[in-house]
Order: C-alpha cells, then sequence, then structure tokens
C-alpha cells in the first residue's frame, strides 16, 4: 500500500506540468515572427504594381478599352463593350488590399512599433497614398482607415471612408511626408528597389503625387484645387526621366503583369482611336507601341486599328476583314516584356500638369516648354523598355515642329498627350480622361451594354462584400450612389 | 435453398424432443436450452435433502425420490438454476439456459482498460478478427461495412490504394476532420489522408489504418458515443476505434498458421446502361472526315449504327456498329493475393507471435496496384515476479503504383472510358503515346485524356515506410493495485513521384512533383489501476494516469515544369523548379485522467471518468486565457434481470445510460499569433518579406466541444436466442472551428472563431438471432441499423452558408446550411412556373433551351439510415455466411449521368432520334405554353442544356448491397491428425456481387470521388468491381 502510495506521488510529480515546454513547441522554427521592414517594404512595392490578375482585368479588359487605347472582339472583355463582369471590375480591390494595403499598413505599423526614423515612415506614406489614391481613383468611397487592419486592430469589416474625406488626409500626408524628407540615403537603402533609398527623389514624387491629386480636384473643389497644385509645384517637382516612379520587373520570377497578361490573351488590338491619333500626328511611338498581329510588321502604313466595340459577327460589316489579323496589336517585343518597367507616374505627366497649371491659374512658367518637354520625356520615356523602343532627337524634334504647342487649345491637347503617355497605366489614363474629358472618346454601343452607351465612370465593390459586409457596404451604396459603373466619384462632379 | 433450409429445420426440431418410458423413479435429460446439446456432469437434487445425482456423458440422469411431490433442482455451472416440481410425473426433461448475468465477457475498453461488458454504461461493439480476415480487403477497415450500428463506412471511388471514410454518429464538424481516432495496442496511431480528389480532379493519396494486415487483427472494438470515449478526451468527439492486434497467447508450444487469399475484381458493368443504338457523330451523322471525328471526340449525337464505314479519331475508317462495352475493354480482371505466415509460440514465462505478410495488388485501372509488406511481432513476457511487459512491432512497406487520377479529366481515364461512343473502341487508343512520346490524343479537347496515356505514361507513384510500435511493462503492485508504463510510437516517411508527362496533350513538356511526407506520433502512458471489494456487496474499479502525445508534421516538395530530355523523367531535367516545405508542424497534449467504476451487488453499475488535457497548440508566452480543457462523463449500467421479477423469456436485461463532454479539432499549431515570411524571389537582389497566411490568429480558438447523452437497452431473451441492444444518443457540438467571414478590405481571407453548431440525434439498433442452434446446425442472423439525424445548428457570427466542395460540373455543390442537415446538395434547378412546368427559352434555331434557375436545395449527402444484415449457417464443417448492407435517405449528384445527357450516350436520349423530340413547357419571353418539336440534329443543344441543370442529375442514393458472401470448409480434426495439421479451412469469398435495390442509374450510389466532408459527389471514380476468390487458412 504504502509502495502505491509513493509511486502515484511520483507519477503525479513526474506529469504534474503536463505543459512543460508547451510555450516554445508552439513556436514555428519555419516561420519568423517578425522581418525586417525593409523587406517588407521591398514586396510593398512589388506589390504595387501587383499581378497578372488584375492587371489582366482591371487595367486591360476594363480600363485600356474604355479608354480606347486597346480594342478587342473578344466578348469577355468587358471594358470594350461596356458590359458588366462583377469579378473582373472588382479585381484591383481583391488583389490590392490582401496584398498591397495589408503589407503597407503592416510597415507602418511596424515603423511607429520601431519608431524609426521620419524619413522612413515618409516613404511609407507617400507609398500608401499612391495605393489608396489607385483605389479610390478607381472605385470612389473604399475603406481607407481602417483597411487591411484584421489583425493589427481587429477589424474584420471596415467601414467605407467617403472619398470627400480620404482625398484631403492623402494630401496632407504628402505634404507632411515632403517635409520629413531631406537629401540623404533613406534607412531603407537599396531595399527601395524604385529610388535606392534617394529621399530627394522621394520628396519630388511626394510633391508630384501632389500636383496629381491636386488636379483631381479640379471639378468639385476648383480654389482647393488650385492651392494643391501651386504648393505641390512650389515644394519641387519631378525633374526628368530619372525621376520616374515604377517598379523594376524582371524576365523570370518577378514579371510584368500587363505583359504576362498579353502572353496568355492574345485578344487585344490596339484601338482605332489611337493609331488614328498618332498616325494622324505622325507620331514615331507608333512602332514602338504596335505591330500587325499577322506579320508583326510596324511600318507604321501597315498599322490599323481596330474599332472598339466589335465582336467576330460584327467585325466585317465594320471594318470589311474577317479577322483581327490584319490590325494592329500591342508590340510585346518592346512594350510586352516580361522585365518591362510597371509605370506608376513619369516625368512626362508632371511636366503636362506644368503646362496645364500655367494655362489654368499662372502657375509657374511657359506653359510651351512645359509640353515641349512633356512630349520629349514622354517618348524619351520608351527607352526603359528596351533598345528597340528608343526614339531618336530627330524624330522627337520633328513631331514637334509638325505639332507644335497649340495655346488656343492648350487644355485639350496637352491632355490628348497624357493620355498617349499613360498608355498601359491605364489606371492613370481613365482618372485624367474622368478630370478633363479628354481626349474627346466616341462611346460605343454595344448590345447588352449596361451604361446605356456611356463611357463607365467608375468600377464596381467585391460582390463577396455584400455578404461579408453587409452594413458598411449598404452604407457606402446609400452615400455614393448605386454600386454600378456609371456611378461617379465624389471629384468626378458632373 | 429455403426449402432446404426449412427441412433441415423440421428435422432438428424433431431430434429436440425425447421420448422416454415411465418408471418409479425419475429419469431424463439435462440439455442446453439453446443449442439442445446435453449437459454432462449437471447436478440434480431432491430439494431440502442431500440425494442428489449427475447427469452422464449424453445428460441422463436417474433419481430415485421418496416424495411424488417433491421438487428437483437441477444446476450446473454458468446455467441457471432450475426447480421443477415432479408432481408425479417419471420423466422430467430439462433444458438450462444459460445465465447470461454470469457470463462475464470482457472487453477492451478506452485506454486499453478491461472491462466486464455488464459494467458498460454506454454501446460498444466488438468485431472479432475472422469477420475481417475471411473477407479480406485491401483496406481492413472496409470489412466493418454494414456490420456495426451507427457506424457509416464509405469506401467510394478512390481505387484500390485510396482511402476510407468512417463516421460514427454522424458527423461532429462542419470543416474539420469527422473520422475516428485509431487505437492500435492502446496507443493511437496516425489515419491522416495523404491526398485525394478535388474540383480540378487529383488522386486519392491513401489513409492512415489502411496499413494493418486484416490477418493480424484479433478484434475490432468500437466506442461510439462520448461516454465510451471520453477517457481519450479531445481527441474523443467522432467515436475511437481500437484494434487489437494477434497474440501468441494460448497457444501451446510453437504454432504455424498460413493465410492465403486470392481475389479477382472485375468491373460491374451491370451498374451502366448506355444506349449503344445510335455512335459518334453530330447533328445526328456519323463524322464525315477526322476533323470532325477528333473536334466532338466525345459525341454520341451521331446516327443510327448502321455498320457502314466511319472514319474514326485516328483517320482509320471501322465499321459504325456498337463494339461492346468499353468498361469491359479497358478495365482488367484486378487481383488481390494475401499471403500471411504467422509463428506463435508461448509458454508459462512469454509469448510471442511473429507475421510476415505480402499483400500484391493488381487494381482493375490498367498499370495500377499496390504492394504491401507487414512484419509484425508481438511479444509478452513475465519478467520477474507481478512483472509482465508486452512488446508489439509492425513495420510495413507499401508500395502503390499509379494512383489512378480521379473528378476532372485531364489525366482521369476513367473520364474517357466512361463517355466514349458506342462505336469507338478504346483498344484503338492503345497504346496512348506516339513513337515520339506525345499523346496519341482522340480529341482536339487536350483535357480529354487517352486513357492509356493517363494509364501507362501518367505517374503517381508511392512508397510508404512506416512503423507503429509499442511497449507496455506492467507491475501487480498487490493483488488488487497495478501500476503501468505504455508508451507507443506511429512513424511513416512518404516518398511520392507524380509526373505529367512529356508529350501530355495539355501540356507537351510535361512536369513533375517529388513530394516526402513525413509523420510522426509518440504517445506514452503511466496509469495506476486498482479493483478492489469494499464491501461484500460494493467494489471499485479505478484508473488513474497521465498522458503525453506529441505528433510532428512535415511535407517536402520539389517541383519542375518543362522537361528539357524528352522521356527523362527528372527533376533536375526541368527548365523551372520551385520547392518548398509545407504543413510542419508540432504539437503536443499533456493529461490526467481518472475514472472510478462503483458497483453494488453485481447489478448497479457507476463510472465517473475524467480528463484534463493540456495543448501546446493553446500555449503561448504571457497567454492569459487557460491552455486546457478538462473532459467529464459519467455512465451506469443497471442489471435489471438481476434484481427484479422477470418474465420467463427475458434471460437479461440491463438499462444504461451515459453523459459525456469530449471535444475534437485538431488544432494546428502556431495559429495563436501572426508570423512572416520571406518569400518568392528577390528583387534586384532584395529579399520578400510579408505576413504569412491570408488567415487572422485567433489566440482564443480552442477545441469544439461536444457533449453527448445515450441511454439504452441490452437484453438477451428466449433462452439467449435472440439478443436485442438499443441505443439512443443525442450530442451537440458547440465551438465548432469555423471561418468568420471576413471582408475583402481587412487584407485578410479569413478569420478563425469558435462558433459552429451541429446537433445529431439517433438510434441504433442491434438484434442477434439465433434460430437455429444444435450440435450439426447452426443458423445465426444479426440485423443492425442506425437512424442519424444531423442537423446545422450554426455556422458563423452571421450563419450565413458554409460552401465545401463543388464537381467539375460546377452547378452543384455541397454547403452547411442551418436548420439543414449535415452536407446539403444545392443546386442549379429547373425554372418553373407557378404550376411547376419548366420554363424554356427558344434560340435562334426553335430549339427550346430550359432556363436555368436559382441554385436550391436538391438533396443530402449523407444518408441518415443504415442497415445490415448478415446471416451465418453451420453445418458440421461447413459454414455459410453472407453481408447485405444498405443506406437510405441521402441522394447523390452524378456527373457521370450529367455528362452522358451532354454527350448523347444516356438511354434517356434515345427518344426523338428519328423523328425529333417532342417538348412542352413555358415560353419565358411569353409566359405562354407551347410544344415544339426538336429536331435530332438540335438534340444535342437541348440536352446541352439540360447538363447544366444539376436538379435533373441529383438522385437518390438510397441501395441494398449483397455486400459479402462466404462459404467455408473446415476440415474434421480425424482427418488432420494424421498430417500434422492442426486445423484447416477453406473458404469461397465474394463481395460486392449485386444490387437488391438501387436508385440511381449508371452509377455505383457510393462512388464519390475523394472522403472528405463533401458527400454526395460523383464524378469519374474508379467504377466499382465485383470480387470473388478463395481463402485458405492452414495451422500446424
Amino acid at each position: 500500500m504504502r509502495n502505491s502510495i509513493y509511486i502515484l506521488l511520483i507519477a503525479l510529480l513526474s506529469f504534474s506540468a503536463c505543459d512543460n515546454g508547451f510555450e516554445e513547441l508552439n513556436v514555428n522554427p519555419t516561420k519568423p515572427v517578425q522581418v525586417s521592414v525593409a523587406n517588407k517594404l521591398t514586396a510593398t512595392q512589388k506589390f504595387m504594381s501587383s499581378e497578372r490578375y488584375d492587371n489582366w482585368r482591371a487595367n486591360l479588359i476594363y480600363q485600356s478599352t474604355m479608354m480606347q487605347h486597346i480594342s478587342t472582339t473578344a466578348g469577355y472583355w468587358s471594358g470594350d463593350k461596356y458590359t458588366w463582369n462583377k469579378g473582373y471590375a472588382s479585381s484591383l480591390i481583391d488583389r490590392y488590399y490582401e496584398n498591397a494595403v495589408k503589407s503597407i499598413e503592416d510597415v507602418m505599423f511596424q515603423l511607429n512599433a520601431e519608431e524609426a526614423p521620419d524619413e522612413m515612415k515618409a516613404i511609407a506614406r507617400i507609398m500608401r497614398v499612391y495605393i489608396y489614391s489607385r483605389l479610390t481613383d478607381l472605385y470612389g468611397d473604399v475603406p481607407y482607415s481602417e483597411a487591411g487592419q484584421a489583425f493589427i486592430s481587429g477589424i474584420l469589416k471596415p467601414k467605407y471612408d467617403a472619398q470627400s474625406v480620404i482625398y484631403p488626409d492623402l494630401l496632407k500626408e504628402l505634404e507632411e511626408s515632403a517635409a520629413a524628407l531631406g537629401s540623404g540615403t533613406s534607412g531603407f537603402g537599396a531595399a527601395d528597389v524604385i529610388y535606392q533609398g534617394d529621399q530627394a527623389k522621394w520628396k519630388r514624387l511626394a510633391n508630384s503625387l501632389m500636383l496629381r491629386l491636386g488636379f483631381r480636384l479640379i471639378k468639385v473643389d476648383p480654389s482647393s484645387s488650385q492651392a494643391w497644385v501651386t504648393k505641390a509645384i512650389n515644394g519641387g517637382v519631378m525633374q526628368s526621366n530619372d525621376d520616374v516612379f515604377f517598379f523594376p520587373h524582371d524576365d523570370t520570377n518577378n514579371r510584368n503583369g500587363n505583359s504576362e497578361a498579353f502572353d496568355a490573351d492574345g485578344n487585344q488590338r490596339l484601338s482605332k482611336t489611337f493609331v488614328d491619333w498618332m498616325q494622324a500626328t505622325g507620331d514615331p511611338r507608333l512602332p514602338v507601341l504596335a505591330r500587325r498581329n499577322s506579320d508583326e510588321s510596324t511600318n507604321p502604313v501597315d498599322l490599323k486599328g481596330l474599332p472598339n466595340g466589335l465582336d467576330s459577327n460584327t467585325l466585317e460589316g465594320a471594318t470589311g476583314e474577317t479577322s483581327t489579323d490584319a490590325f494592329a496589336e500591342p508590340n510585346i517585343t518592346n512594350i510586352g516584356q516580361m522585365n518591362a518597367p510597371m509605370f506608376f507616374q513619369t516625368y512626362a505627366e508632371v511636366e503636362f500638369m506644368l503646362a496645364e497649371a500655367n494655362v489654368r491659374w499662372g502657375i509657374g512658367t511657359d506653359a510651351e516648354a512645359h509640353y515641349n518637354a512633356g512630349v520629349t520625356a514622354a517618348m524619351k520615356v520608351l527607352s526603359m523598355y528596351g533598345d528597340g523602343a528608343v526614339i531618336s532627337d530627330f524624330d522627337i524634334a520633328d513631331y514637334l515642329a509638325n505639332n507644335p504647342y497649340d495655346s488656343g487649345n492648350a487644355i485639350e491637347q496637352i491632355n490628348n498627350q497624357y493620355w498617349a503617355a499613360t498608355f498601359l497605366n491605364e489606371y492613370e489614363t481613365f482618372a485624367n480622361w474622368r478630370r478633363t474629358g479628354f481626349p474627346v472618346l466616341t462611346p460605343v454601343n454595344y448590345p447588352g451594354n449596361v451604361t446605356n452607351g456611356t463611357i463607365p465612370r467608375r468600377l464596381t465593390y467585391p460582390e463577396s462584400d455584400q455578404s461579408n459586409n453587409p452594413e458598411n457596404y449598404a452604407a457606402a451604396v446609400a452615400a455614393q450612389g448605386p454600386d454600378e459603373l456609371t456611378t461617379r466619384v465624389w471629384w468626378d462632379k458632373q | 435453398m429455403i426449402k432446404k433450409v426449412l427441412k433441415l429445420l423440421l428435422i432438428f426440431c424433431l431430434f429436440g424432443f425425447h421420448y422416454a418410458e415411465a418408471q418409479t423413479t425419475v429419469t431424463g435429460t439435462v440439455t442446453d436450452g439453446n443449442s439442445g446439446i446435453p449437459l454432462a456432469g449437471a447436478n440434480i437434487i431432491e430439494k431440502g435433502t442431500s440425494n442428489g445425482v449427475s447427469t452422464d456423458f449424453d445428460g441422463n440422469y436417474s433419481i430415485t425420490i421418496s416424495d411424488q411431490s417433491t421438487t428437483l433442482v437441477i444446476s450446473y455451472i454458468g446455467y441457471v438454476t432450475q426447480e421443477v416440481a415432479v408432481n408425479n410425473q417419471t420423466v422430467i426433461n430439462v433444458s438450462l439456459v444459460e445465465d447470461a448475468s454470469q457470463l462475464e465477457e470482457v472487453v477492451v475498453t478506452a485506454l486499453g482498460i478491461k472491462r466486464s461488458t455488464k459494467a458498460l454504461g454506454y454501446s460498444l461493439t466488438e468485431v472479432g478478427g475472422e469477420e475481417i480476415s475471411t473477407v479480406k480487403t485491401t483496406n481492413a477497415i472496409n470489412s466493418l461495412q454494414g456490420k456495426i450500428a451507427g457506424v457509416s463506412i464509405s469506401q467510394n471511388a478512390t481505387g484500390a490504394a485510396g482511402s476510407s471514410r468512417v463516421i460514427i454518429r454522424g458527423n461532429s464538424s462542419l470543416t474539420g476532420n469527422n473520422q475516428p481516432l485509431y487505437i492500435v495496442d492502446g496507443v493511437p496511431i496516425g489515419n491522416r489522408n495523404n491526398g485525394s480528389a478535388g474540383l480540378w480532379g487529383g488522386s486519392d493519396g491513401g489513409d492512415g489504418i489502411s496499413s494493418l494486415n486484416p490477418d493480424d487483427i484479433e478484434s475490432i472494438n468500437v466506442l461510439k458515443g462520448g461516454a465510451a470515449s471520453a477517457l481519450y478526451g479531445s481527441r474523443a468527439a467522432n467515436g475511437v476505434i481500437i484494434v487489437t492486434t494477434k497474440s501468441g497467447k494460448g497457444q501451446e508450444g510453437l504454432g504455424v498458421e498460413i493465410s492465403s487469399s486470392v481475389t479477382f475484381d472485375n468491373v460491374d458493368t451491370s451498374l451502366t446502361d448506355y444506349q449503344t443504338e445510335y455512335g459518334h457523330g453530330i447533328q445526328a451523322r456519323k463524322p464525315a472526315n477526322i476533323d470532325e471525328a477528333r473536334d466532338n471526340g466525345l459525341s454520341s449525337w451521331g446516327a443510327r449504327l448502321d455498320g457502314s464505314s466511319v472514319v474514326q479519331w485516328d483517320g482509320e475508317s471501322r465499321p459504325y456498329s456498337y463494339v461492346g462495352n468499353n468498361l469491359d475493354h479497358f478495365y482488367r480482371v484486378g487481383t488481390t493475393f494475401i499471403n500471411t505466415l504467422a509463428l506463435t509460440n508461448s509458454s508459462d514465462k512469454m509469448n510471442y507471435r511473429f507475421s510476415a505478410s505480402d499483400l500484391t495488388n493488381e487494381d482493375i485501372m490498367p498499370n495500377a496496384g499496390l504492394n504491401r509488406k507487414t512484419f509484425s511481432l508481438n511479444s509478452s513476457a513475465i519478467l520477474a515476479d507481478k512483472l509482465t511487459t508486452t512488446v508489439n512491432a509492425k513495420y510495413i512497406i507499401e508500395n502503390v503504383q499509379n494512383r489512378p487520377r480521379l473528378s476532372d479529366a485531364p489525366g482521369n481515364a476513367n473520364f474517357t472510358v466512361a463517355n466514349l461512343p458506342a462505336n469507338v473502341d478504346v483498344r484503338t487508343m492503345n497504346p496512348g503515346a506516339n513513337e515520339d512520346l506525345t499523346e496519341r490524343t482522340y480529341s482536339t479537347n487536350t483535357f480529354s485524356q487517352n486513357p492509356y496515356f493517363a494509364a501507362y505514361n501518367f505517374r503517381n507513384e508511392d512508397t510508404k515506410n512506416r512503423i507503429i510500435a509499442n511497449s507496455t511493462l506492467r507491475y501487480d503492485i498487490t493483488d488488487w493495485l497495478y501500476a503501468l508504463v505504455r508508451g507507443g510510437v506511429d512513424h511513416y516517411t512518404i516518398r511520392r513521384t507524380a509526373v505529367e508527362p512529356f508529350g501530355t496533350a495539355y501540356k507537351p513538356l510535361g512536369g513533375i512533383n517529388e513530394t516526402e511526407i513525413r509523420y510522426s506520433q509518440i504517445d506514452a502512458d503511466f496509469m495506476i489501476g486498482a479493483e478492489k471489494d469494499i464491501t461484500d456487496k460494493i467494489s471499485t474499479v479505478a484508473v488513474f494516469g497521465a498522458n503525453s502525445n506529441s505528433v510532428k508534421t512535415e511535407q517536402l516538395n520539389l517541383g519542375g515544369n518543362d522537361f528539357i530530355v524528352p522521356g527523362l523523367e527528372d527533376i533536375g531535367n526541368t527548365l523551372t523548379q520551385s520547392r518548398s516545405i509545407s504543413d510542419f508542424g508540432q504539437r503536443k497534449i499533456g493529461s490526467l485522467y481518472g475514472s472510478v467504476e462503483v458497483s453494488y451487488d453485481n447489478w448497479a453499475y457507476l463510472t465517473f471518468t475524467g480528463r484534463n488535457d493540456w495543448f501546446s497548440t493553446l500555449s503561448a508566452p504571457g497567454k492569459t486565457s487557460p491552455n486546457d480543457d478538462f473532459y467529464p462523463s459519467i455512465n451506469t449500467s443497471l442489471i435489471l434481470s438481476e434484481v427484479l421479477e422477470m418474465p420467463d423469456f427475458v434471460n437479461f436485461l440491463k438499462l444504461r445510460g451515459g453523459y459525456s463532454e469530449v471535444a475534437g479539432g485538431a488544432q494546428d499549431p502556431y495559429a495563436l499569433s501572426l508570423t512572416y515570411e520571406i518569400f518568392g524571389n528577390p528583387v534586384n537582389g532584395q529579399p520578400l518579406g510579408r505576413v504569412n497566411g491570408g488567415t487572422v490568429p485567433n489566440a482564443n480558438l480552442v477545441p469544439f466541444s461536444k457533449e453527448e447523452t445515450e441511454i439504452g437497452i441490452d437484453a438477451r431473451l428466449f433462452n439467449n436466442r435472440l439478443s436485442l441492444d438499443l441505443a439512443y444518443y443525442s450530442n451537440t457540438t458547440t465551438n465548432d472551428i469555423v471561418d468568420v467571414s471576413t471582408s475583402v478590405f481587412s487584407g485578410y481571407n479569413g478569420a478563425k472563431a469558435n462558433l459552429g453548431k451541429i446537433e445529431n440525434k439517433g438510434f441504433e439498433f442491434l438484434l442477434g438471432f439465433t434460430p437455429i442452434k444444435t450440435e450439426d446446425f447452426t443458423w445465426s442472423a444479426s440485423f443492425n441499423g442506425a437512424h442519424n439525424n444531423g442537423k446545422i445548428l450554426a455556422t458563423n457570427e452571421t450563419n450565413s452558408d458554409v460552401n465545401l466542395d463543388e464537381p467539375r460540373s460546377r452547378n452543384v455543390r455541397i454547403t452547411h446550411i442551418v436548420g439543414e442537415a449535415y452536407g446539403t446538395i444545392v443546386g442549379v434547378s429547373y425554372e418553373r412556373d407557378n404550376n411547376g412546368n419548366i420554363i424554356y427559352e427558344i434560340d435562334g434555331d426553335g430549339v427550346p433551351l430550359a432556363v436555368l434557375g436559382a441554385r436550391k436545395i436538391l438533396g443530402e449527402g449523407v444518408p441518415p439510415l443504415t442497415l445490415g444484415l448478415s446471416n451465418t449457417f453451420r453445418y458440421k464443417d461447413f459454414s455459410l455466411s453472407f453481408l447485405i448492407d444498405g443506406k437510405f435517405g441521402g441522394q447523390v449528384f452524378s456527373g457521370t449521368n450529367t455528362s452522358l445527357y451532354g454527350n448523347g450516350l444516356h438511354k434517356v436520349t434515345l427518344e426523338g432520334r428519328e423523328n425529333g423530340l417532342s417538348v412542352t413547357g413555358i415560353d419565358v419571353d411569353t409566359g405562354n405554353e407551347f410544344t415544339t418539336t426538336v429536331a435530332p440534329e438540335n438534340l444535342a443543344t437541348y440536352y446541352g442544356r439540360i447538363n447544366d441543370i444539376a436538379e435533373e442529375f441529383v438522385e437518390d442514393a438510397d441501395y441494398i448491397k449483397f455486400r459479402q458472401l462466404s462459404i467455408g470448409y473446415t476440415f474434421p480434426k480425424s482427418i488432420l491428425e494424421n498430417i500434422f495439421l492442426k486445423d484447416v479451412n477453406i473458404s469461397f469469398i465474394a463481395s460486392n456481387l449485386f444490387y437488391l435495390k438501387r436508385s440511381v442509374d449508371n452509377i455505383d450510389p457510393e462512388s464519390a470521388y475523394n472522403v472528405g466532408n463533401s458527400q454526395g459527389l460523383e464524378y469519374f471514380g474508379v467504377p466499382s468491381a465485383r470480387s470473388y476468390g478463395f481463402n485458405l487458412n492452414v495451422k500446424f
């Protein structure tokens, strides 16, 4: 009996710590509990460029065709026909929030927790502004203050913030970030694969984005728009193509999403609107951007744009062609390379905005000089696509000589050039077209379109949020208007 | 047959009567009331005197009595004592009834504790090894099908090396594991599913329990409810299956046993009934040229077969006539050889059993099969006074060749074979590859595979090396107190190579995946047990112990795409490669447990158990919420027949009841906090870092809990000829781990929370019946059944539907809906008007196309009612037994029939082939009724639309199957004595012979393509086969 009691006691003692070592065991040895914020910053920059999924759907299928850069007879290219594919329409939200937004919010959280230098926070804040501006410009009211924070603050169902609230905050963020940046190399160093930690470039980017977002307000709040544009220009904007804001892709594992879409699809042609515009002006960009589908000829006389809004039944009647082989398609040997840069904002765009600021409000110097600088930069920057995309100074000079600045029609001329300069960054093309109305595009009227034959003014939210976040979705629709392609975002005042 | 049985019955009834001459002394025979066998040595005593005699060898007695009105007391050990008043009788024949209450049937219960069945306050079913080793299956657990009330087994269409789904008393978890915990010789083994087919195809990777050799199994005990399994605490929610393997105990000297079985499997073509009148082609005509043949490779919308010449997929012209059943042409006769050699020995100090077994299977799918070698050594020894040890070890090597692809078409031979037109002979596609290694495609649809290419050129092979070992050391401290230490390990490695070869039509350069899966589980118990009579009426059995269980998993993956040198299937020979470690995890559970049984006067038993589990998965530095939980149970057993006056026909009556709280939902490790990862490839040399995973960690997650109340009756009646076991249970799962719906804007695509709730209520019955039991002839029957009423009570915070799998047709899905049964089939319905008429849209050619209606509930995927009936007849040395089982009340979506409609191979599609099909319905545009004739050339369009309507293809999955048959002969000892053999038994065995009832056409209703939670979806698994063969068992 006594023995048994001893054994029992020993047993209980040896097992009394039934959870001995459990805390250590439950730490995953293959996954770190934290990684360097620098690594996250690099990833966030990659997430800004995103992947094939949303570049294919939101950028190309919807916006590039609505903006008549691209056209196609394929039925699923909904933007060409103003039909509604909800999954395609929400694709930027679907990818951006789970990658770019989640990541930048995590970066901000970590920078704050680690009490990182203000300049590092400023760089992250500028990227954050860029991410949300792309989202709100495309969709209008979107979750901003509570977004991407399911882990950080436990918000599983974020509220949608009004664009009228988001915009002032984005501009304030840019102003503060620009102020926090100096001239040295950022603590992020080479992990910043966009500017390699060059604070001065980030500072100029902050002001250039301020210029862009400031201009967006021109219809809804012209005085505020002028004030921000002024502030941006005074702060110092991009100065050359060395300042271009883009993500560097490579041709192995970090491929350009647009190029991957071109590789996988094959239905895209260049729009007649775009090709005709370039041909009318003898634009040297045409053979760089386009080639004939059938034989890959880049001779401008062989390059013919496909009208938007056709399908395989209506093709022949409208064009006399039985197939789309005869039309020009994106010249993927230049602009469709897997390592093609993904442009977010170019120096050319900045020059065009400087020109417009001068025309509208007399801010800064001579609009013509800015126009010429913009056209030159837009042609020069193509060389980043590779040797085949280099446009000679002679051709540029020739083009400018034949298409001189027209002060009588400056706003349209400048923004038509802006339209050409943002080819493939259709997010910006679409936003600037809604802001300025230029170029003047003739809508298509495809049977079964959901816009009553008008060009869409926004894309729509994910269907999943109607069931996963019903109250906030309903509130957003109540505030902004129906969740449809024709609803205008706040700054796109009629 | 029936007549013969009746005749025999009659003869034996007559033998039951014995006539005797009248005498002054009382004479008679004492027999066993059950079998009629005479009882030798029974005592007959004149009541109140010392006058008594015993029966002789034939059960006869003769006693001289002093008083004609005296009473005789007849007794025999193990039987109920009877008193008979003489009342001037001179012949008194007595048949004694076995005293069930004295039969101390001992069974293995939770934690390997042996208990008297009388004391059990819950349902426990034991199946003897013979049930598993007579009609053998490649996965031994399948032998339980139809045999245990409340245990539903689905073998499904996963191939010979595939997994099984075993569900006890309904499903406990919405999305988690629902299969039971398996315990082998006291320690748990892993039963993970190592791969399964889904929406996009794939193949079944096999499960853990299939490793056991049927010849090594002594018994299988099923702990169905929580009260039975509560001592396993947090792992007990789905019930526990305890497997005890054979030992050398009881063997005298060296024993040698050889078991050999061979079975042949034939694809069951009786299931399919395709149209064979119209052939390959389109628009009611045969293909005009090779392009048309290849563009419409599987279209049976051609002309009436007329024997004329027609060009086929390969450009050859062949007669336009029926070529016979392609299933027969393609699938081969499967064979399974199972040979086991067992050596047993036993002395007073030790015993052992060593066995070596080889299972070689060739599946009906060409080039697929498995080989399993099992080595097993079970030994026990008395090491010293009071100290005994048991050491059991099994080593299993399993090689599987080409696990067949299931579900979606790519790589799936079954898909093509099932859909080929009547005039296209599948054998023309053999071999599957051209000389340059490219696939010989029969269709321009590259995703429809040449079945021979799929079978012979695709590779999907693996080798599993597994050791299951355990050891027990027991010390008897006193005659009523013992201490026991037990440890066990289950470790396996699976090395898998899967190749989509160079030349595959849909993937021209091919690809390879090399995988290694590692799993190990280590389990240790320390136990102290006591068994003591406290007073002469009150006794107690108590066990206290501690347990530690740890599991470690990991999977190494290497992938390569685009072979450089054709035909060299090596990872280095690929253009792009990837590598990763997945599924890495370590977890531990530490436990203390105890069980106390108190019994009163051998008729009232009360048992309490309790277990406290501590979880590593709930542990984190600084965490304040508990990392442990307590699981109690109470159960009682009352032997009413011991204390209450019972009618004569009641031999034994027990009332039992229990309540338990157990848990489940194996917690993933590392789920409490967020982790990060370096991922992808660096950009400009800069590494990328991000949050690991898209799920928000929930630091407060706990295993789901399951409460169950169970009551039951155990009765033996009519001289124990009839036994009845009834159980009713009601259980509720709460805090099931579910996905909280998360807005895409939150940055995460899911968050786990303890929100799900499921209820299962049901009853089970087991009726044992021995209509005849004589020395030479026995007929025993067993009928079991269970009805489970499962209901989803909550899914998540908004009680939104939980979507599980969908088949490749994508028009139907298994969904959990609050208020409905587990696993509802929800799919596209017909659009109908208020009167139920189908609404059509009329296309440009005037063809009415059924309008796709809303998705609605079309059925439930889990049949609530299961029944099993087995009969065993023994006549002298012959035995015959058969098993019939059935499942009822469930539905199945048939992907095969969907496809057969679309391709014009279903018999329904015959109507209208010559003169058009008359269709009446409502025109969606006008709302008016129309009647139109669909021209023969437009039938494909008409049926092509019906194809999309899942409602048409959800049918009752009810079936009654003649599952097993065995006819055995045991050689008489008299013959064997001279040839050194102890025991020889030979049987003819057969399984899956035919259906007595089947509702769904063309498929086996039990042919889901995986064993996951989404049951009720059929989509081109391996077709069912009939098996027959022989089993020989020889003991030296």
